[in-house]
């Protein structure tokens, strides 16, 4: 064996050993069938300089799982999950949606309602003290499963599935059951506005580049990584495993306020038992498709992480421009997941393997 | 003496989680029974059952998954999936007996073909079953987007046949308490899962496998037991009674549609670990599941009869629960751990009560334990308040359980016709309302709930720029759809007919769904904001807002 044939089939072992290659290689599927298939799904058009189109829109209703999958991808590299986060983000569109518009849970509705809809700027708090309160109580809620799980040394899958469950009633009991309309424009422009791009693709980056910073350029990434892998050994050589814990789940917390925000000003209502009803599985199975294991930990890529959320809303995308009904495109969901688990098998690994050694031989 | 005692508390312990859950169970239909006179009433104590069946079987299914070490998301879709499959296959004529057959191989192969894929490919339970709900639920939806009715005379018989409980009721008024079919079928599902997991071969598998954080799983495989083959009966198993919970749901509901038993996969996961049942798997028995179960159903009953709490009650006190469980278990993990260390240390010296007064998770089960106290005696307060307005008044069952009442579109369609520009159907609701108004365009209001009517006065101007608004919002656009499902307990129904410029159109939708455009929800507010109430003992829309 040469030199070169031994290069080229390392770095075949290293494409296909990054954590990118299946999410990219299964997107770029998807984009392959859209373009055979849907007729026009790669057009952008450019209305008052603001782009729209397919690809967009892929962008736009992915920016909230991409979000979530950021937190969850930490959560999972420390070996945990958080199955929390749907209700959480309930949580903070509650809270934020209440400081906007308490007027709806007053015993009279106010009589010039009608009046005060049409105000765009109409508002009981600023803008400024929504976010950060919404945050701060989301931050709160992921304390509490990092509390339980690093603390408490309860199952991570246990330990969130109570405030899963409980957190939903927890957003009714702030709102009184009452879905809140919410009025105020400035609010509505994260989901909803537009700079050239969807506003709540800006979000999404910012967040990404400060997680990115935070687990590449500081030391914290690494030890996420090690406690994943054996938190008993990170221990002892020094790493405070609790602390790394409860970070991660403090973190997922405030990316499920971030998406909690992003949903309801998307709607423009506060609804406790929807918002984000499920989106904790579309969470998990985009981390998941992004090459971090769940249940083991270790090893994590951000960027995979958001292509895996990419994946999920490229494929319900493609399904809704071919006409197929809204509640039908979960089967199709499912399918790709399905297809997915096949593609990360272990039998699958090995015969990419093996094409690779037989292109070196 | 010492060490015996020792074993004997040992063995106690296995058992005190089982224990607390039938503690509790009794202790909350002894509050119940104390606060509200109504549910002394046997039949109360029956309904229990009664309303479920489903939950029951699933559960059992659900008891095994865990037990083994695994879970399953599934059981939702599953059930949604029979519901549907089920209705569209009697619609088109089937033999009822042949559809609950192919229901039941229907369920069973979507469990082998999960349970094959994690055990063979190795992948994660949580995964699969997931992406097998998706599948399952998606299916719904290529059968049929809207509910379908079942009209066949087995399923009627099997739901509605009163098996009146000897020595309490009359044989031949046929008064008195009695339970359903469903409940018997369920009862047997118990029994025999409960003879399969502690009397045969499989059932010491389930358990050898379970817990451990996989180790016990490699531990059973070194034994030489078949863990490969049990696991995929397992999931087997519980799609059979996903399947099953399933065809009971349709005869209860008498109907299909695919966004039946949402969230139930959570509502099974939680009675399970309410049971006693160690979500790592290995520990618990289906027993348990049982008062898993009337758990549940006592903290729904509690919150019916109290009336004035929202349903959502349950969800918090379901998740306290869960809390005060897991406590009591991680606890008693842990003082297993500290013995076996101690053993190692001292042979032979007991250490009896010492750990519970040291360390954090003991604190951590008491404290849950204080806080579900506290809710309880929140609950009790409240209930009292509840009981006090009501003495002399209806009874709280009968309030629960009142008729919903017809939608009146006919009627809505000639009040368009004398020159409505709205028309506005509200049904639903805790208390069966229905609510029709009609607006017209010299600004007259009028509204009417079948035996009183309301009126009111606004501007002419007000109701344009109200018409404008609902343009603005797309009403006359493809982005207004229909949407429907059932609609919960506080739910409600509605249709809104608008007329502007010509154009007429009707959209229907019920709240408490995702399903509806956001802009016909604001469309409903707009209107709503301004209509009539009804005298206060009807109970209208104050608080209720969409």
């Amino acid at each position: 064996m040469n030199q070169s044939t031994s290069a080229s089939s390392l770095t075949w072992a290293k494409v296909t050993e990054s954590k990118l290659f299946f999410p990219i290689l299964v997107l770029a599927f998807i984009f392959l069938f859209d373009l055979v298939a849907i007729p026009g799904f790669f057009r952008i058009e450019s209305r008052d300089g603001d782009l729209y189109g397919s690809l967009i829109h892929i962008l736009r209703n992915g920016s909230t799982v991409m979000v979530l999958a950021l937190g969850m991808t930490l959560v999972i590299a420390t070996g945990g999950v958080d199955l929390s986060v749907g209700a959480v983000m309930a949580i903070a569109a509650s809270v934020a949606a209440l400081m906007m518009n308490p007027y709806v849970l007053a015993e009279e509705l106010p009589p010039h309602l009608m009046s005060m809809m049409q105000d765009p700027y109409f508002t009981y708090s600023p803008l400024w003290v929504v976010i950060p309160v919404a945050l701060i109580v989301s931050i709160v809620c992921g304390l509490w499963n990092g509390l339980l799980v690093a603390y408490g040394k309860i199952e991570p899958m246990v330990a969130t599935l109570i405030l899963m469950i409980a957190g939903r009633g927890i957003a009714q009991l702030i709102t009184n059951a009452v879905r809140i309309q919410i009025f105020y424009q400035p609010y509505a422009f994260i989901g909803q506005g537009w700079l050239i791009l969807p506003f709540s693709l800006y979000i999404v980056a910012v967040v990404y580049v400060f997680s990115w910073v935070l687990t590449r350029k500081t030391a914290i990434g690494l030890f996420v990584s090690s406690v994943g892998i054996n938190f008993r050994s990170s221990f002892f050589s020094g790493i405070d495993e609790k602390k790394i814990k409860l970070m991660a789940y403090a973190f997922c917390g405030f990316c499920a306020g971030i998406a909690g925000l992003i949903a309801s000003s998307n709607i423009k209502t506060s609804d406790a038992n929807n918002i984000g009803l499920l989106l904790e599985l579309d969470a998990i199975l985009a981390v998941v498709i992004g090459g971090t294991l769940l249940g083991a930990g270790g090893r994590f890529s951000l960027l995979a992480s958001i292509f895996g959320a990419l994946v999920m809303q490229a494929t319900t995308t493609s399904m809704y421009a071919l006409g197929v009904p809204a509640n039908a495109v979960t089967a199709i969901k499912g399918l790709v997941v399905f297809l997915v688990i096949l593609l990360y098998s272990e039998q699958v690994g090995g015969f990419l393997r093996r094409i690779g050694g037989r292109q070196g031989v | 003496m010492m060490p015996k005692l020792g074993t004997a508390f040992t063995n106690m312990q296995r058992f005190l989680p089982l224990s607390a859950t039938v503690l509790l169970f009794f202790a909350a239909y002894a509050v119940g029974a104390m606060v509200y006179t109504p549910m002394r009433d046997p039949q109360v104590f029956l309904n229990l059952f009664r309303n479920t069946p489903f939950l029951l079987i699933s559960a059992v299914g659900m008891t095994f998954v865990i037990l083994s070490g695994g879970i399953d998301l599934s059981v939702s879709g599953m059930v949604a999936l029979t519901t549907v499959a089920s209705a569209a296959l009697l619609r088109a004529g089937l033999n009822a007996w042949l559809v609950m057959l192919l229901m039941l191989v229907m369920g069973m192969t979507m469990g082998a073909i999960m349970g094959s894929l994690i055990t063979y490919l190795k992948v994660q339970p949580f995964i699969v079953t997931l992406a097998g709900m998706w599948v399952a639920r998606g299916l719904c939806f290529f059968i049929s987007d809207d509910r379908i009715n079942i009209n066949n005379r087995t399923y009627t018989i099997l739901a509605r046949t009163k098996l009146l409980i000897p020595g309490l009721a009359d044989p031949v008024t046929q008064q008195g308490p009695f339970v359903s079919i469903l409940v018997v079928v369920a009862v047997m599902v118990l029994v025999v899962a409960m003879y399969v997991l502690h009397y045969t071969r499989f059932g010491r598998t389930v358990y050898a496998m379970g817990g451990g954080g996989g180790a016990n799983e490699q531990s059973a495989r070194l034994m030489g037991l078949p863990v490969d083959r049990t696991k995929v009966i397992v999931y087997t198993l519980n799609g059979f009674c996903s399947a099953l919970a399933g065809i009971t749901m349709s005869m209860m509901v008498m109907s299909g549609h695919g966004l039946y038993a949402n969230g139930f996969e959570l509502t099974v996961i939680a009675v399970v670990v309410m049971g006693g049942t160690m979500l790592t798997g290995g520990e618990g028995y289906v027993f348990g599941t049982l008062f898993g179960v009337l758990v549940y159903a006592i903290i729904q009953a509690l919150i019916q009869f109290n009336g004035k709490l929202s349903s959502w009650w349950t969800n918090i006190v379901v998740g306290l629960l869960m809390l005060m469980f897991i406590g009591i278990q991680s606890f008693l993990a842990a003082r297993r751990i500290r013995r076996v260390a101690s053993k190692r240390e001292r042979a032979g010296v007991a250490r009896g009560w010492r750990p519970i007064l040291a360390g954090g998770r003991p604190s951590l089960s008491l404290g849950g334990g204080v806080v579900v106290v506290l809710i309880l005696a929140l609950l009790g307060v409240m209930s009292a308040q509840g009981t006090g307005l009501r003495i002399g008044g209806s009874s709280p069952t009968e309030e629960a359980r009142c008729e919903p009442k017809p939608y009146r579109q006919d009627q809505a369609a000639s009040l368009m016709e004398s020159g409505a520009v709205v028309a506005f159907e509200r049904n639903g609701g805790p208390h069966c309302t229905d609510f029709l108004y009609a607006i017209y365009p010299d600004g007259r209001i009028v509204g009417d709930d079948g035996v009183n009517t309301v009126e009111k006065q606004i501007t002419p101007e007000e109701v344009s720029e109200l018409l404008s608004a609902i343009n603005d919002q797309g009403w006359f656009t493809d982005e207004m759809y229909d949407t429907w499902h059932t609609p919960c307990r506080q739910c409600y129904g509605h249709y809104v007919t608008i007329s502007y410029d010509g154009q007429e159109k009707t959209v229907k939708g019920v709240n408490g769904g995702t399903d509806a455009p956001a802009e016909y929800w604001h469309v409903v507010a707009l209107i709503t904001g301004l209509l009539p109430e009804f005298p206060p003992a009807e109970q209208g829309m104050q608080g209720e807002t969409p």
